[in-house]
C-alpha cells in the first residue's frame, strides 16, 4: 500500500495545485519516500559486542517496533556506525533511518540532544505521524543507555575504577 | 496514560448532570412511584461502582431498559419537557414519542418511519441492542446490521426530504462504524475502554524488552519466510496468542483492572499487526 502511495504521490506540499478551496492532501514527503525506497543503514550488529549499544522501543498504539544499534569507539566515545531495523509505517522507517544517519560521527552526549521535532521537521511529518519521530528519539536514547550499561558492567567486572566521566552525560 | 474524554451536552442536561451526580437522584425532580426503588436497586447492581461523566448519558436509556416506562411514561413527559428529551425522544416529523429501550434505540420512528438525527449518546452496543459485554458469542451482529441498513441506507430514501436523506447518511455511517468496531475483538476492546474514559495514548512508547524482542523476532521470521506453509503456522500461532490475550482482557476489564486491560490491548495490537503482515504476504 505504501509503495502504491509512494509512486502515486511523489509530490511535496509546495507543488500542490492551488484551488479556490484548498483541501490539504496528506502526501508522503519526498524525503520519507526516499528513505523508504533507498533505506540507509538497515541491518544489525552483534548484540553481544561490547562496543554495540542496542535500543529496542515500541509504540503500542500502532504496533510499531524499532531497533536502533550504535557502534561506539571506546576510546573517543564517538559513534562510528549505526544500524536500524523498524517494523511500522513509512514515517517510522524514515525517522529511524534519519536517526542512524544523524548519530554517525557524533559523540554520545551529543546525540542525546537530538529532538524528535528536528526529525519531524526534516521529514515534514504530519501531526498524526509525530509519534514516529518520538519513537526514533527514544530509540537513540535507549541505545546510548544500553551501551553505557554494558560498559559499566564490563568495567566493574574488570575491577577497574570507572573514571571515564561519561556517566554524567546520560540525560 | 489515561485520558478522559469530554463530551458535549445540552445546557440543561449539563445543569442536571452537575446537580445530580449520582444515578438515583437524577430522577427525583420527576415524581415516581415507590416501584422506582426496586428498579434503582436493580440498576445499581448492573452499573459499575464508579460513574465517569460519560455514564450519565446512558442513564436515560438504561432506565428504560428495565421496562417500566409504560407505567410512568405519560407522566414523564408531561413534566419538564427538556429533561424528557434525553429519556424518551420525540420524532421530528410526526412528534410521536419514542420510548427507547435497550433493544430498540431510537434511530427510526415507529409511527411515521422517519429516520431520526444521530444521537451520540446512544453508543454502539445500544445500536445493536447489546449489553456492554466484551464476549459476544452467539450474537448475530451481521443480521442486526443488515436489518438496520434496510431501514437506514441512503439508497432507500431517494423519495424523502433532503433533511431526512442527510439523517439517513449519518445514521447508516454510524451503524457501519458500530458494526466494524464491535465485530473485531481488538477494536471492541479499545471501544469499551473508551466508553469508560480510558483512551489509548498515541504518544506513548514502551521499552519492554521481552515483548519487543519477541515481536521483532516474529516479524523477522515473517519477512524471511518463503513458503506459505510456515507463514500459515505463524498465522495460527498469532491468532492463538490473540485469543488468549483477548480472554485476559475480558477478565481484566471485568474486574476493572485497567492496567492489565491496557497491557492486553497492547499485546493484541502487536499480534494483530503481525497477522495483517502475514495475510498481506499470503
Amino acid at each position: 500500500m505504501l509503495r502504491v502511495a509512494a509512486k502515486r504521490l511523489f509530490v511535496t506540499p509546495s507543488t500542490a495545485p492551488s484551488q479556490a478551496v484548498r483541501v490539504l492532501p496528506r502526501f508522503y514527503h519526498e524525503r520519507v519516500v526516499d528513505h523508504y525506497n533507498n533505506p540507509r543503514n538497515v541491518g544489525s550488529f552483534d548484540k553481544n559486542d561490547p562496543t554495540v549499544g542496542t535500543g529496542l522501543v515500541g509504540a503500542p498504539a500502532c504496533g510499531d517496533v524499532m531497533k536502533l544499534q550504535i557502534k561506539v569507539d571506546e576510546k573517543t566515545g564517538k559513534i562510528v556506525d549505526a544500524r536500524f531495523k523498524t517494523f511500522g509505517c513509512g514515517s517510522a522507517i524514515a525517522s529511524s533511518s534519519v536517526a542512524t544517519e544523524w548519530v554517525k560521527g557524533k559523540q554520545m552526549e551529543e546525540v542525546l540532544t537530538i529532538k524528535n521535532t528536528e526529525i519531524a521537521k526534516h521529514l515534514s511529518l504530519p501531526p498524526v505521524k509525530l509519534h514516529c519521530s518520538m519513537l526514533a528519539e527514544d530509540a537513540i536514547k535507549a541505545a546510548v543507555k544500553d551501551y553505557e550499561a554494558k560498559r559499566s558492567k564490563t568495567t566493574s567486572a574488570n575491577g577497574e575504577e570507572t573514571a571515564t566521566g561519561d556517566k554524567a552525560a546520560t540525560a | 496514560m489515561l485520558k478522559k474524554k469530554n463530551t458535549t451536552t445540552t445546557t440543561l442536561f449539563n445543569i442536571l448532570r452537575h446537580t445530580t451526580p449520582s444515578v438515583p437522584k437524577q430522577h427525583s425532580p420527576l415524581t415516581f412511584s415507590s416501584h422506582s426503588n426496586s428498579h434503582f436497586l436493580h440498576k445499581s447492581l448492573q452499573s459499575p461502582p464508579f460513574s465517569p461523566k460519560d455514564r450519565s448519558f446512558h442513564n436515560p436509556t438504561w432506565f428504560y431498559s428495565f421496562g417500566y416506562l409504560t407505567f410512568d411514561g405519560k407522566r414523564l413527559y408531561s413534566k419538564s419537557a427538556e429533561s424528557v428529551k434525553e429519556r424518551s425522544s420525540r420524532c421530528w416529523n410526526c412528534h410521536a414519542v419514542h420510548e427507547s429501550t435497550a433493544a430498540a434505540p431510537f434511530l427510526v420512528c415507529d409511527s411515521c418511519r422517519c429516520i431520526q438525527p444521530v444521537d451520540d449518546s446512544v453508543d454502539y452496543f445500544e445500536i445493536f441492542g447489546l449489553s456492554k459485554k466484551y464476549d459476544l458469542e452467539g450474537v448475530n451482529l451481521e443480521g442486526k446490521y443488515k436489518d438496520w441498513q434496510k431501514k437506514l441506507h441512503p439508497d432507500l430514501v431517494h423519495s424523502k426530504s433532503q433533511k431526512e436523506r442527510d439523517f439517513a447518511a449519518e445514521q447508516s455511517a454510524r451503524v457501519i462504524d458500530a458494526y466494524r468496531t464491535l465485530s473485531k475483538p481488538l477494536s471492541r476492546a479499545i471501544y469499551m475502554m473508551k466508553l469508560d474514559g480510558v483512551e489509548v495514548d498515541e504518544e506513548q512508547t514502551i521499552s519492554d524488552p521481552e515483548l519487543l524482542a519477541e515481536i521483532m523476532e516474529i516479524r523477522e521470521e515473517v519477512e524471511e519466510a518463503t513458503d506459505s506453509e510456515s507463514l500459515k503456522q505463524i498465522l495460527s500461532k498469532m491468532e492463538e496468542n490473540l485469543k488468549s490475550w483477548s480472554n485476559t482482557f475480558a477478565t481484566a476489564f471485568q474486574s476493572r483492572n485497567f492496567e492489565e486491560a491496557q497491557e492486553s490491548i497492547r499485546r493484541m495490537t502487536y499480534y494483530s499487526r503481525v497477522i495483517d503482515e502475514v495475510v498481506k504476504k499470503l
